[in-house]
């Protein structure tokens, strides 16, 4: 018996103990690997005194948050547009036969373009400035929305269909009430893939031509052999990304309260 | 009613199982034998803890206490071959019918004789001759869920487990996979412990049968069925004791 | 003794589904009535056709050929006076207990206090009061079916339609709720249409029974079950009986 229960109790730890290990692992890997080769990869260290370099001598004369909002507000005006469009659109091909028909095979067609490949003939008809950013992100974030949504409305058993029938429902009735809440989870999955190939398009963008972003940064940064700054700019990317997962999910709960 | 005495060797024991989930106790401290080539059937109320108690058998979960022995020492999987045939049939869906009955020998790396000779035997047993070159897709939900079982009784296990498998058969439907799994039973000279909540289904299979207790689970009384099979449901001594053992558990 | 007034009349309705190749008949010239007020059981062995019967006389499905008659007059399309109960129990996993009984008459427009009070007096009636806040997936298989059979009584149907409902329940709960529907239809007299493969089941629950065959499904024979209630499973009376249909029953390997 006890001896179970000290098996049991050093499994507990080994679960908690695991991953906090695995971060070490990387984080002293990164040490010992800066430490041999510093022309390679800047130190924790030197990528830190970076970061708080970013705020006393801010880059084109803002600071990191202020590259990290610039980079945040375009992911967001174009998640505003590509949500609404998005969502709207996967439903209408999902529940409707002829839109089916017409979009369905279009837009298999266009769906395993990746969005930085309209990146030239985005600037060419757009330039350079904040609409063609917006606009490729759109891009990015429309697509797995799109995809989602329309499985996911197909997805629905014909039985909960034929429930809203025998209970008298319109189709209406049936689409809003029935079918739209049991695809959410697959929409919600829409959602999470748009945030984060949101955030991966919008850095893309603003590498080829910025001067603010966290994609200016990286550019900025490799240009001039500032790897920490590189550094900088990509662990913010991953803070960022991070919170956002985390308020989705926080979301994912309010909206769907009934999968716990 | 009596418990007669089983003259064959104690092929499974079990010992003070008992399982808590944190301060719940689920399975209370039990402890019985089952005779080799035995047939023995497991019933209690709903919600009893009898999914507990089959993955403390079956090793999903670790008992909080007590143990499983087979022939004597503690249930390996390294030695011992434990078979179980769930509620849902789980055919492999890209091997047809005797590769799936098949499936479990050749892990075992038995000589391809051995296991053209057992395929066929249970083939020949189940009547599934015919469809033997055919996919579980191909299959209804019965037949696919008779290759499971012949291929379970293929293994020739130690133990072999069945959960309730003929829970959504229809009533013709199930008499005769019940038929059957005797047949196969008595052939193979198999030790069975088969798992349900229909009472009349115990009465018509088992040898014994051990009747479980509302949670947390111990055993309430192991009762022997003194018929001869092919039994009769209408047998008033059948009646008997299905009443007998509907009074003990029942709570609807 | 029942009533004998037809509330349904089903004429030799036929179900043929078709694909590009191929074509797959389930229901062959089924004929049979529905009398006003009684528990009718359509017992089938295997799984042909008795849901897409059922789907076909609540107006779900298209059938190939037939007719059927409601009060006497043909209907088509979803007929509003049946609902019914679905052996997947087919509740919304994003709807309380409360909201899913009352999704009928949330259909209807029914002001919300109205169809609160109705959908309150059913979920009583089934015995889950105190769960209407729950979601579905905090309750048991017994509990969910109970859920769906208020579901149909709070639409005030003249006829319900039950397809398996005990179909996924352990022998032990199903037996429970077999009293429970009992008891629910002696309280709120409804014309209730059940279908189930459970010869036993099909005894203790209907005034007649309809047997069908396996593929394609026709009407074998109609059994009118005089048995008193409550009925003994273990009676003579009850085992001479399920002896009889389960030998006129085909087995479907």
């Amino acid at each position: 018996m006890t001896d179970k229960a000290k098996r049991q109790r050093i499994r507990k730890i080994l679960y908690w103990g695991l991953p906090v290990l695995a971060i070490l692992t990387v984080v002293l890997a990164w040490v010992l690997f800066s430490a041999s080769h510093p022309e390679l990869m800047p130190g924790p260290v030197a990528v830190w005194n970076r970061l708080l370099r970013t705020f006393t001598k801010p880059i084109g004369r803002i600071n990191l948050l202020g590259h990290a909002w610039a980079s945040l507000k375009r992911v967001l005006s174009a998640l505003v547009f590509a949500w609404a469009f998005g969502i709207s659109f996967g439903i209408l091909i999902g529940w409707n036969r002829t839109a089916r028909a017409i979009f369905g095979s279009i837009f298999e067609v266009i769906r395993p373009i990746p969005p930085i490949a309209w990146i030239p003939l985005i600037i060419m008809w757009f330039g350079i400035g904040e609409t063609a950013k917006v606009l490729i992100v759109f891009i990015g974030t429309f697509v797995p929305l799109v995809i989602n949504t329309s499985t996911g409305i197909r997805a629905v058993d014909e039985i909960n269909i034929h429930v809203g029938q025998v209970f008298g429902g319109s189709r209406f009735q049936i689409l809003t009430q029935i079918v739209i809440p049991t695809a959410l989870p697959h929409i919600f999955a829409g959602i999470r893939t748009s945030v984060s190939s949101g955030w991966t398009t919008v850095l893309a963008a603003e590498m080829l031509g910025a001067t603010a972003g966290l994609g200016s940064m990286v550019t900025k940064g490799w240009n001039g052999g500032d790897m920490a700054l590189v550094l900088v700019a990509v662990i913010t990317i991953a803070v960022v990304g991070f919170i956002l997962s985390t308020l989705l999910s926080k979301l994912e709960k309010v909206v769907c309260p009934w999968n716990n | 009613m009596s418990e007669s005495i089983n003259q064959a060797p104690v092929k499974v024991a079990v010992r003070n199982l008992t399982k808590k989930f944190g301060d719940l106790l689920v399975l209370d401290n039990m402890t019985f034998d089952i005779h080799r080539n035995e047939f023995v059937c497991v019933v209690g109320p709903t919600g009893c803890g009898k999914t507990t108690f089959l993955n403390c058998l079956t090793r999903i979960h670790e008992p909080t206490e007590g143990d499983l022995y087979i022939d004597g020492v503690p249930a390996d999987p390294r030695k011992h071959n434990i078979s179980f045939v769930f509620q849902e049939p789980s055919a492999m869906p890209w091997l047809n019918v005797q590769d799936n009955i098949a499936y479990g020998l050749r892990i075992k790396r038995l000589p391809q004789a051995e296991i053209d000779r057992r395929v066929n035997q249970i083939l020949d047993l189940m009547g599934l001759q015919d469809s033997r070159r055919k996919y579980p897709g191909e299959l209804s939900v019965s037949a696919a869920q008779r290759v499971i079982i012949g291929r379970s009784f293929a293994m020739q296990p130690d133990l072999l487990l069945m959960d309730e498998p003929y829970g959504q058969m229809d009533v013709k439907m199930r008499f005769y996979l019940e038929d059957e799994v005797i047949r196969l039973w008595r052939e193979l000279k198999s030790t069975v412990v088969f798992i349900t909540h229909n009472i009349e289904e115990a009465v018509y299979l088992a040898q014994r049968v051990i009747i479980l207790s509302n949670k947390p689970a111990n055993i309430k009384e192991t009762l022997t069925i003194d018929l001869p099979h092919p039994r009769s449901v209408s047998d008033p001594r059948f009646i008997e004791y299905r009443n007998y053992i509907t009074d003990k558990i029942k709570w609807w | 003794m029942e009533q004998l007034t037809k509330k349904m009349e089903i004429i030799g309705v036929s179900k043929t589904f078709f694909n590009e190749k191929d074509y797959f008949t389930t229901l062959d010239s089924v004929t049979f009535d529905v009398h006003e007020g009684e528990f009718l059981v359509l017992l089938g062995p295997g799984r042909c056709g008795k849901t897409v019967l059922l789907n076909i006389i609540a107006g779900l499905v298209e059938k190939t050929s037939g007719s059927i008659l409601y009060d006497g007059h043909e209907i088509t399309g979803v007929n509003s006076e049946v609902a019914m109960v679905f052996q997947k129990m087919a509740l919304m996993p994003f709807k309380t207990v409360m909201e899913n009984v009352e999704l009928g008459l949330k259909f209807k427009h029914m002001p919300k206090a109205e169809r609160r009070k109705i959908c309150q007096r059913y979920i009583d009636l089934v015995g889950l009061q105190g769960f209407e806040k729950a979601y579905p997936s905090a309750l048991s298989g017994g509990m969910k079916q109970r859920v769906g059979i208020a579901r149909a009584y709070a639409n005030d149907p003249k006829v319900l339609i039950m397809d398996e409902p005990f179909g996924a329940l352990d022998a032990q709960t199903r037996y429970a709720m077999q009293n429970e529907i009992l008891r629910i239809w002696g309280e709120e007299k409804r014309t209730i249409v059940y279908v189930t493969n459970n010869i036993e089941e099909a005894i203790y629950l209907g005034s007649r029974i309809v047997l069908l065959s396996q593929c394609p499904a026709t009407v074998k024979a109609v059994y009118p079950i005089d048995l008193p209630r409550p009925r003994d499973m273990v009676s003579p009376e009850f085992m001479a009986l399920r002896t009889e249909i389960s030998n006129n029953t085909d087995l479907s390997i």
